[in-house]
């Protein structure tokens, strides 16, 4: 809820669907994402690709999990 | 003197039989074969999540009640409407989804319409143009015949 409001959503209700694993983090969004959450935006991004594009993730980075 | 109680509005727990024929009934009208879950916030409110195609099943969109409230979103969050009567949100849901036509079913009806058009181009055109071919050929003997 605290993540929501500083995101300025007006509903929580999307970080629960991301959480619930039923959306992912829009990628113009991810940036922000990682400020309000304390992290390094490049970090949080590549952190998200490899659970959205585990095979792309693999490609660039090499590492499979 | 009789009393009618008025039906009692949920504003906490899980989605009661009521509300969710509600929505799947207006949501399988706009695409039916879509897959559907429902979920829980942190807080205890109910979600309820209409799944884009296989193997993805990304939501397209999301209904929530938080106290008394249904919000619908789309798949990246943008709110798109809010009421208290869930009638009206589920109507609006309908309409969202109908827009929201994936894009995979546009991909298919243009494959379609593109091997249609080139079955038409190299098995009825060439056999067309035969027929006219012997058509005008024959025809003058036939006009003789007759």
């Amino acid at each position: 809820m605290d993540l929501a409001m500083r995101l300025g959503l007006k509903y929580y209700t999307f970080i629960s669907q991301v959480e619930n694993g039923f959306s992912r983090v829009p990628t113009e969004a991810m940036a922000a994402w990682a400020t309000e959450l304390g992290l390094e935006p490049a970090a949080f991004a590549k952190h998200l690709l490899l659970y959205y594009e585990p095979e792309l993730h693999r490609l660039l980075f090499g590492r499979k999990v | 003197m009789s009393v009618v109680a008025f039906a009692h509005k949920r504003t906490t727990g899980f989605w009661d039989e009521v509300e969710l024929n509600t929505i799947v009934t207006a949501l399988s009208v706009a695409g039916s074969g879509r897959e559907w879950e429902t979920g829980m916030t942190e807080n205890g409110d109910p979600q309820f999540y209409l799944l884009g195609p296989l193997p993805d099943q990304a939501c397209e969109l999301s209904v929530s009640r938080i106290g008394g409230r249904y919000i619908l979103e789309d798949g990246s969050g943008r709110l798109l409407f809010e009421h208290q009567s869930l009638a009206i949100v589920a109507l609006h849901a309908k309409a969202a989804a109908a827009r929201s036509v994936p894009w995979w079913f546009v991909a298919h009806v243009v494959l379609l319409w593109c091997t249609v058009r080139q079955i038409v181009h190299e098995k009825v055109e060439p056999w067309l143009a035969e027929s006219e071919e012997l058509l005008v050929e024959l025809a003058p003997q036939l006009v003789t015949f007759a």
